[in-house]
């Protein structure tokens, strides 16, 4: 069998994750290089192919030489790509080779959440997004962090040390706001508004999961996967709310899911454009004379 | 297929000059270039049309600028809502306000060809609200016999002939006729290589620019249309790029109102190729030249119409199969799936569609179905949509 090595790029509203996959068919496939950069107001055309090319080479690939580069995101900032697949889809295939008894995903990025009930292959079965509001995004939880003064990597492990979490509104994220400075104003430690913040979080995407009557083992992807007050928080929930037992599972390299799945997906598809190709050869050949 | 080689610097495209004047065009309605024409043409008629097919060759050879109308887009719609109940669809109202506002001041005489009961309404309509512009109601035959429906649509032609002449337009000459039709008939030749390009090489050429050069079109003589689109298709072959795997598809039942242009951008940036659509389909209707040595050029006109009109939902095709058409598109453009996109409220695109989609079951073509309105401007869901789409045709060769 041949080992494709393939890139995937995942531009997302915050950061761009790009990885290099080695895989052959029916494997489960390695990483070979990985990175995450925030954009902070950086050009995104430009960073993405700067941070591309430092992949490239801690890879120790040409980029020339990968046969598919498949983008997930925002496609517009990755013109040389081979191929695009769309976030679900992707967040699906990464987060199955994170962990490969995952049957739903939660992937909570910048803007937006959504909850995917998967196959065993990967396949998006169905699925379920936040509304247009950010109170269920890592922008929010950004934002919260920067008025409360707390360094983002230092929000999830603060947020478990809470002892009595404060009720934040969970439906708009202009009221949970007001909400927090309230909290500021009355005295109340920065855990325990943050643990309010997470839970407020977790109570809607437990309702979007269970809105998918998922089973089993749910992996929770991008950016707010590394935030382990949240992921407890949604453990949390999900116990509280008298549904099936769901094992909520997350990984290091969560953030890098869509990536992971694009670069897999590449490989996939790159090895069924090549039986294809083969097949009407060897069909083309059958008919000449 | 091999990844990255670096495309052209953004600003450096080719084909950037041509697309901004197209997009000109697009974003005042070609009114801009109506009001021109007028001023170096004093005493002509810039006569306005409404989807799907208008005879412009009859048009311009009564010395007038065919100017289409195909709704106001996003335009904010105050007093056209008043009009219409809830249940009618959006382009009869951001017509109506484009009328009321005072936007269409430039065009002479309005023409509303059939397709449905409320453009026939918004015809009546408009002979109450602006008596002082001559407006018609084209219609157009559903029996294809000569003797019958081409006698009928023959005197429909002459009748508006007649009275855009009354109105100032030049008398019917066959001669300009003929020269009109010559010309139509190699704009539309040109519009044919443009859907070639779009076949075989997607990415040479987007629909979303496609679909900015044809509809550009609308606002312009075909003669200066068929320039722009010369233009375009020399910029695009100096285009440097790769293909792209994305799910090839065709985009349907937009005949009418027209989608916002966000949202052809927003299919593209999904992963789809829309290989071939509908969108501009009264510019490609007459499937075929007309004849343009044909002793009488009217009659030729209407001969076309009656035996090489497109198939689509405003056209009866009698005993004939609905999605044969549909389909024989699909597989012309090698499409790997189709996009039913229809104007919420659009009866004609609605009433048609579950054939259509029977028709694409029964072949084994995956296709996806949403609706919008001409001033929708939320791409999320349906971005969602057709990715999910795109996603599950080329990977798991179904629809989702």
């Amino acid at each position: 069998m041949i080992e494709r090595i393939t890139a995937g790029i995942d531009v997302g509203a915050g950061a761009v994750k790009v990885a290099i996959t080695a895989s052959r068919a029916g494997d489960a496939g390695r990483v070979l290089a990985s990175a995450v950069e925030r954009i902070r107001r950086r050009e995104v055309h430009e960073l993405t192919a700067r941070l591309f090319a430092d992949v490239c080479r801690q890879a120790g690939v040409e980029p020339e030489a990968l046969p598919y580069v498949a983008t997930t995101g925002d496609t517009e900032a990755v013109p040389f790509a081979t191929g695009h697949f769309y976030s679900m889809t992707t967040h699906a295939r990464g987060a199955l080779f994170l962990e490969p008894r995952a049957r739903a995903v939660l992937d909570v990025g910048a803007l937006h959440a959504r909850a995917i009930r998967t196959d065993e292959r990967g396949k998006v079965l169905t699925h379920r997004m936040t509304s247009q509001c950010a109170s269920g995004s890592g922008q929010f939880v950004e934002n919260i962090a920067r008025y409360l003064g707390v360094p983002l990597d230092d929000v999830g492990a603060l947020s478990q040390g809470s002892r009595a979490p404060e009720a934040v509104s969970g439906i708009c994220a202009v009221l949970a706001e007001t909400d927090v400075i309230n909290m500021v104003s009355r005295g109340v430690a920065t855990a325990d508004i943050l643990k309010g913040i997470h839970v407020s979080i977790a109570v809607r995407l437990a309702k979007l999961l269970r809105s998918l009557k998922t089973q089993g083992v749910v992996f929770v992807s991008g950016g707010l996967s590394l935030d382990t007050g949240l992921v407890d928080a949604v453990r949390e929930s999900l116990g509280e709310d008298r549904g099936a037992p769901l094992e909520v599972v997350t990984h290091p390299d969560g953030i890098l899911a869509g990536a992971l799945g694009a670069a897999l997906l590449g490989s996939y598809r790159h090895a069924q454009l090549e039986r294809r190709a083969r097949a009407q050869a060897d069909a083309a050949a059958a008919v000449a004379p | 297929m091999k990844a990255p080689l670096a495309p052209a610097p953004r600003d450096a495209d080719p084909a950037r000059d041509v697309l901004r004047r197209a997009h000109a065009l697009l974003e005042d309605h070609g009114l801009a270039n109506a009001a021109a024409w007028k001023r170096d043409h004093p005493g002509r008629l810039a006569v306005g049309y409404m989807p799907v097919y208008a005879p412009r060759p009859l048009f311009e050879a009564l010395g007038c600028l065919p100017v289409a109308v195909f709704g106001g887009g996003d335009r904010d719609v105050i007093r056209g809502d008043s009009y219409f109940q809830s249940y009618i669809c959006h382009i009869p109202r951001s017509t109506l306000e484009l009328g009321v506002s005072g936007a269409l001041q430039g065009i002479d005489a309005m023409v509303f060809p059939a397709i449905c009961d409320v453009i026939r309404n918004l015809s009546g309509m408009w002979q109450m609200l602006f008596p002082d512009v001559y407006a018609a109601y084209l219609d157009v035959p559903q029996n294809f016999r000569p003797e019958v429906g081409g006698a009928f649509y023959r005197a429909e032609l002459e009748r508006i002939a007649s009275d855009l002449v009354a109105r100032g337009a030049l008398a019917l000459d066959p001669e300009r006729l003929r020269a009109a039709i010559v010309t139509e008939n190699a704009r539309r030749r040109a519009l044919l290589a443009l859907g070639d390009v779009r076949r075989e090489e997607p990415w040479r050429c987007p629909a979303s620019e496609a679909y900015a050069i044809t509809r550009a079109g609308g606002a312009l003589l075909a003669a200066d249309h068929l320039a722009l689109l010369g233009e375009y298709l020399a910029a695009i072959a100096l285009r440097r790029g790769s293909p792209k795997d994305n799910v090839r598809v065709v985009l349907t039942g937009a005949f009418c109102e027209q989608p916002p242009f966000g949202l052809i951008k927003s299919l593209e940036l999904a992963g789809c190729d829309i290989v071939d659509d509908d969108l501009q389909l009264g510019l490609t209707y007459i499937e075929g030249d007309i004849d343009a040595e044909a002793a009488d050029p009217l009659g030729a006109l209407v001969t076309a119409f009656l035996e090489r009109g497109a198939a689509t939902a405003s056209r009866y095709i009698g005993d004939a199969h609905k999605g044969d058409a549909l389909l024989a598109r699909v597989r012309r453009a090698r499409a790997d799936g189709v996009v039913f996109a229809a104007a919420s409220f659009c009866d004609p695109a609605l009433l048609d569609e579950p054939m259509l989609e029977a028709a694409m079951d029964e072949a084994g073509v995956p296709y996806t179905s949403f609706k919008y309105a001409e001033n929708t401007g939320q791409f999320h869901v349906i971005r969602e949509q057709a990715g999910a789409f795109s996603d599950a045709v080329r990977l798991w060769e179904s629809a989702p």
